[in-house]
C-alpha cells in the first residue's frame, strides 16, 4: 500500500507514514479476512488502540516540523489533523457503544484507507515540495 | 448558464484531480448531457447533498468492476464484493472530491457545504433531489467508465 512516491524527504515523517500505512493495511487485512468475527476482534481492538495514540504522536511531530520550517500552510494543515482526530474519536465512541459492530469497523477501515492515501499523497506532498524549493528558513 | 457551467466544472476538476492524486488514474471527459431525473445508473453510487449558495446533490456512479478496482489500487488488496469496507472507501473519496469542489466554489465566491455521503447500491434507481435538471458528466478511465451527475435546485448568488 505504501508507495515510494509518497516519500517527502523528511525521514521522521516518512517513517511514520510508512508505519501508518503498514498498520492500516494490517487492519484492513484483518477486517476483510474470512476468520470469525470473535477471532478478528482482538486484533482489531489492538490495532485501533495503537492507531489512536500513534496518529496523535505523528500529527504532533509533523506540526512541530512545519513550525520549524515556517511552513506557510501549517494552520490549514493542522485543522485537517484536528478534523481527522475528531472523526477517529467519534468512531471509537460509536464502537464502544455498539460493542464493536463488524459493519462499523468495516466502515472505519474504508474511511481510514481513503483518508490516509489522500492526505499523504496530497497535503503532505506539499510539505516536501516546499522543502525542495529551498524556502526553508532555519 | 455561465454560472451553472462553473459549478459543474468545479466538480469535474475536483474529480479529475483526486483520481490522479489518489489512484494515479487519468480521467477523460465525454459529452455532458442534461437529464430530467438524477439516476443512480451503475452498481455502486455515492450521493452527496449540497447546501449553501449552491443547494442540490452530486452523484458519483461506478460500475461494480471499477469500484472494486479503485479500492484495490488504494489498498493493494483484491476486493471481492461491494461490502461496507469498499463502499465506505468510495464514500470517503466522494466526500474528498466534493469537499475540494466546494473549496473551488468558495474561491469563486460561492459558499457550499456538503453532507455526509450516502451509498446507493443497485442500478437504475431514481434519486429524488427536487431539482429540475441534472447535468451528467460521463468520464472515461483505463479502469472503467463512470458518471458524475450534478443537480442544483437553487443558486442564491
Amino acid at each position: 500500500m505504501w508507495k515510494e512516491k509518497y516519500r517527502i524527504g523528511v525521514e521522521l515523517i516518512d517513517e511514520q507514514h510508512k508505519e501508518l500505512f503498514r498498520r492500516v493495511t494490517e487492519f484492513i487485512k484483518t477486517v476483510q479476512s474470512q476468520e470469525s468475527w470473535e477471532k478478528k476482534l482482538v486484533h482489531v481492538q489492538e490495532t485501533l488502540e495503537f492507531m489512536k495514540d500513534y496518529v496523535v504522536i505523528h500529527f504532533a511531530d509533523e506540526e512541530t516540523y512545519q513550525a520549524e520550517i515556517a511552513y506557510p500552510e501549517r494552520e490549514k494543515h493542522q485543522a485537517t489533523h484536528e478534523q481527522f482526530k475528531a472523526e477517529i474519536e467519534k468512531y471509537v465512541a460509536k464502537l464502544n457503544d455498539d460493542g464493536y459492530n463488524e459493519e462499523t469497523v468495516k466502515e472505519l477501515g474504508g474511511r481510514l484507507l481513503a483518508w490516509l492515501v489522500y492526505h499523504v499523497a496530497g497535503d503532505d506532498q506539499k510539505i516536501g515540495r516546499y522543502v525542495a524549493q529551498g524556502k526553508v528558513v532555519k | 448558464m455561465q454560472l451553472k457551467a462553473d459549478y459543474v466544472n468545479a466538480f469535474y476538476l475536483a474529480t479529475q484531480e483526486v483520481f490522479k492524486q489518489m489512484l494515479d488514474v487519468e480521467t477523460e471527459l465525454g459529452q455532458p448531457r442534461a437529464v430530467e431525473d438524477m439516476l443512480a445508473g451503475k452498481e455502486a453510487n455515492v450521493l452527496i447533498g449540497l447546501t449553501g449558495d449552491i443547494a442540490g446533490s452530486v452523484l458519483y456512479s461506478y460500475p461494480q468492476k471499477m469500484a472494486l478496482e479503485m479500492v484495490k489500487i488504494l489498498s493493494g488488496m483484491e476486493m471481492e464484493e461491494l461490502d461496507v469496507f469498499v463502499t465506505s472507501a468510495l464514500g470517503e473519496m466522494a466526500n474528498i472530491i466534493s469537499g475540494n469542489a466546494a473549496s473551488f466554489l468558495e474561491k469563486a465566491g460561492l459558499k457550499c457545504n456538503i453532507f455526509p455521503p450516502q451509498i446507493i447500491l443497485g442500478e437504475h434507481k431514481t434519486v429524488s433531489v427536487a431539482a429540475q435538471k441534472a447535468i451528467v458528466l460521463p468520464l472515461k478511465t483505463n479502469i472503467g467508465e463512470f458518471e458524475v451527475s450534478v443537480a442544483v435546485k437553487n443558486q442564491t448568488k
